[in-house]
């Protein structure tokens, strides 16, 4: 029979209030590392910012001659794309850039996106010597056009959409090719400017852009024509959100030539470079994080000199989700993904030839970006009990949140300023007050209930870790572009 | 409040904490909608001075201009924006009525107190705009500018050199090209064709027998690019005696002399597949009767690429039909090189069709 007076001893005996004391020390230092380090990277970001801004403000040299712009293949891996599908190619063929071709990957789609791209191009089987230099699910054909002479389209077998971007490398004819997504917006000029870098440092070999929020834009034939803010609250939310990520998540690593994630919706690559790393990983729902980690541990350790660069200009706007369901859905994913490339490149970390990826960005994205949202969720969990049990005031508690919330507005007012100091997209002081509004809002609910999502994704992937002893198994069933995963990339 | 928070220390000083970030937000906000003000309004009175001299110097470029109103301080950005604007389809030629007008407005002494400048931006449009005003006496102030650390400022001051006084200009240009590998190419190429042939070769073509391997075939893309005529020796010279591959594929991609193939052929047994198949392109471009047995020999290569322009190539050639391409197929016995030339006929056929 359990004796219930020694188990009430037991627990009498256990030294609650210094265990309490110690949790808050180590919730404390937790506290202010994430803070301190989100303020060094707003910090380098200021700098990388001002200095992109000085040297590209205006096109100051003549004309780059065009045979010295490297030809590029655009990859639009599509899945049950029929919508958008004809319209994204049109808007493609109207960039401004010398020499490119459009490699439309149809993956198995169920519905009508081949016969469209067919169709609308006048398209016909093309007897293509076909190289497989990616192992891909099998391609059936592969089309050309007459009319239409920069596009082909690709006809295979449903593999996800890693697999489909790895068949899109194998038939890309240049040296560099550039992902872009079936529902992406674009400007004339987005390729010329993130191919740029390619121009300037002859070791570059990857450039990110950055992913803007789409709603409430007017976009007319496939480009944007007029910015203005979201009409709604939770779009609004997430373009806060896009600018802290973008504008100085990003940014600030790119200096230190660290930068961990290059959005799957729009990204330039070496495509001989990506070859070698054996391409885009099947089986995860973070192929775009994971292929970048994955180049800088290959090129660490061969120890060739590189660069993996991002282009702040505003280059790629894309739809956020505009309910809740599609966001939870869109966040777990990314949280997912994030795991999913970090576990398997875990050497990468403090790795002896690490650099500041494998001592700085690494470390960072699995203290911060991967354990942050359990640790904030854990500690207004505990919050409750402790203060029921009377073990922490109400006063503390309070003082913390309005510091953690302080921080939070302040992390979210930078990425306005760092806005401001670059591209000003929204210029009007009534945009400018309803973004600090939503930069203070948003830490209301929106952030917490974030956090609640990310931390059941990263639940959810340790169960499925521990109880398959891999990575996690995916269902390929296209979901990857559905309306509820749109497009987007991962703000951090 | 501060009675609330109590006498913790961890309390109080988290508190100070927020009061400290709450501040700091605020005053953020407060830079922002400032900063915003102050760049709405130089933006305004930029934009009217760039639309009131654009209509000023646009008739400038092409005819005699009656009356040229005084250039106040505050329209002088925009005067210089238009002035660059109005320069740049011109590409290196001068007007005089444009040199008048630079003249009664008093611009070169005010470009050279701009060269000076702590911003960034109206030091480089001042740099930008001696160059098109072409005045020998210019190149002094500018010439220092060749070495700045910044690629931007730096190729900005080469092209102004070059449009000043070119001859001068290219004894600090053509080193600069040969140290700076932070120069954009293109950039380069650019200044290089504005300038024009005649100012440059002689400078070029020394430093590119000069070279090392690693710089030469920069150099020799760009000399080909401008001199077509004194880049062949080098290049021949380059095709027999180099071992850098690099250099030899460089040399294969801007030879443009049919006396040069026999230094080409033997490239189509080169170990590196790249020079193999910038071999085949060339005897594409410049093959004669005979080259295409050659071309023919390597469409069963192990490489895609090579086997792609071999067969590419050979439909280059001006003396082998659809027909001879068909009978090629047909004579081939490697799965590979029938594959590879049905793909480029059917791209061939494609083609035709658009």
């Amino acid at each position: 029979m359990i004796d219930l007076s020694a188990i009430v001893i037991f627990f009498q005996n256990i030294p609650w209030m210094s265990i309490i004391l110690t949790l808050q020390w180590i919730f404390l230092a937790y506290f202010l590392a994430i803070n301190i380090a989100y303020l060094a990277l707003n910090y380098v970001s200021v700098f990388s910012i001002i200095g992109y801004m000085r040297d590209h403000r205006a096109e100051y040299l003549p004309k780059s001659l065009a045979t010295y712009q490297p030809p590029v293949s655009i990859l639009i891996p599509a899945h049950n794309e029929q919508g958008t599908i004809v319209s994204s190619v049109h808007s493609l063929l109207g960039l401004n850039y010398p020499e490119f071709e459009i490699v439309v990957v149809n993956d198995g789609s169920s519905d009508e996106t081949l016969e469209e791209v067919v169709e609308a191009f006048g398209m016909v089987e093309f007897p293509e010597a076909y190289r497989r230099r990616i192992a891909t699910k099998p391609v059936s054909r592969i089309f050309a056009s007459a009319r239409f002479p920069r596009v082909r389209l690709v006809d295979k077998e449903n593999g996800g959409k890693a697999d489909a971007l790895n068949a899109g490398i194998n038939c890309a004819r240049y040296p560099l090719f550039c992902v872009v997504d079936a529902d992406c917006i674009l400007q004339q000029d987005s390729l010329a400017r993130v191919v740029r870098p390619f121009l300037e440092d002859p070791k570059t070999v990857a450039v990110g852009g950055v992913i803007r929020v789409l709603n409430g834009c007017t976009v007319h034939n496939g480009f944007l024509e007029k910015i203005e803010l979201p009409h709604s609250l939770l779009a609004n939310f997430q373009l806060v959100e896009y600018l802290r990520a973008f504008l100085f998540g990003r940014l600030g690593w790119s200096p230190m030539n660290a930068l961990l994630v290059i959005s799957g919706a729009f990204g330039v690559f070496y495509k001989e470079r990506i070859i070698a790393v054996g391409g885009y990983r099947s089986g995860t729902v973070g192929e775009d994080m994971d292929l970048v980690v994955r180049l800088h541990r290959s090129l660490r350790r061969e120890q060739r000199p590189y660069r993996i660069t991002f282009v702040p200009d505003p280059i790629c706007w894309t739809e956020a989700p505009t309910d809740l369901k599609s966001l939870q859905n869109q966040r777990m994913r990314w949280q997912r993904g994030l795991a999913e490339s970090l576990a398997p490149n875990f050497g990468l970390m403090f790795s002896r030839r690490g650099g500041a990826v494998g001592w700085l960005a690494f470390p960072f994205m699995v203290l911060f970006e991967f354990i942050g949202p359990v640790i904030e969720v854990l500690g207004y969990a505990a919050m409750i009990p402790l203060y029921l049990f009377d073990l922490i005031p109400l006063t503390s508690f309070l003082v913390f949140l309005f510091v953690s919330i302080g921080m939070g507005v302040l992390l979210s007012t930078n990425a306005l300023f760092l806005e401001e100091l670059s591209f000003h997209l929204y210029p009007r002081s009534g945009q400018q007050l309803k973004l600090f509004g939503v930069a203070i809002l948003e830490n209301f609910g929106y952030r917490q209930i974030n956090s609640v999502w990310r931390f059941m994704a990263v639940v959810k992937w340790l169960f499925s870790f521990w109880a398959k002893g891999h990575w996690g198994k995916i269902a390929r069933d296209g979901s990857w572009q559905r309306h509820a995963d749109r497009a987007e990339d991962h703000p951090t | 409040l501060l009675n609330l928070v109590g006498t913790d220390p961890k309390i109080v000083f988290a508190f100070w904490l927020g009061v400290a970030v709450a501040v700091m937000t605020l005053l953020m906000l407060a830079v922002i909608i400032v900063m915003r003000q102050i760049v709405l309004h130089r933006e305004r009175v930029h934009a009217r001075a760039l639309a009131f001299w654009k209509t000023v110097l646009a008739p400038a470029a092409g005819s005699e201009v009656a009356a040229i109103p005084p250039l106040p301080d505050r329209d002088l950005s925009g005067f210089l924006e238009a002035w660059n604007e109005v320069h740049e389809p011109l590409r290196g030629e001068t007007t005089p009525h444009l040199a008048r007008v630079a003249g009664e407005v008093g611009l070169e002494q005010r470009l050279y107190r701009r060269l000076t400048h702590r911003s960034f931006h109206t030091r480089l449009v001042a740099i930008i705009a001696l160059g098109h005003v072409r005045n020998i006496e210019s190149f002094r102030h500018v010439e220092g500018f060749i070495d700045d650390k910044n690629p931007i400022v730096s190729l900005c001051a080469a092209r102004a050199l070059m449009q000043i006084d070119p001859p001068r200009a290219v004894s600090k240009f053509v080193p600069q090209i040969v140290r700076r590998s932070d120069w954009s190419q293109g950039s380069i190429a650019s200044i290089l064709s504005e300038v024009g042939a005649d100012n440059v070769t002689r400078e070029l073509s020394e430093a590119t027998l000069q070279a090392n391997a690693e710089i030469a075939p920069r150099l020799i893309r760009f000399l080909a690019s401008v001199n077509p005529d004194a880049a062949a020796p080098i290049i021949r010279n380059t095709l027999l005696s180099s071992a850098d591959e690099r250099l030899i594929s460089t040399c294969l991609q801007v030879m443009s002399k049919r006396e040069d193939l026999d230094c080409v052929r033997p490239l189509l047994a080169h170990p590196r597949w790249h020079v193999r198949m910038q071999a085949a392109v060339t005897l594409g471009r410049l093959g004669v009767p005979g080259d295409e047995q050659r071309l023919i020999a390597i469409l069963s290569d192990e490489q895609w690429w090579v086997r792609y322009r071999a067969a590419q190539a050979l439909t280059h050639l001006s003396f082998i039909t659809r027909e001879d391409m068909l009978r090629i197929e047909r004579a081939q016995t490697d799965k590979y090189a029938k594959d590879i030339i049905e793909h480029v006929l059917a791209e061939q056929a494609m083609s035709a069709a658009a």
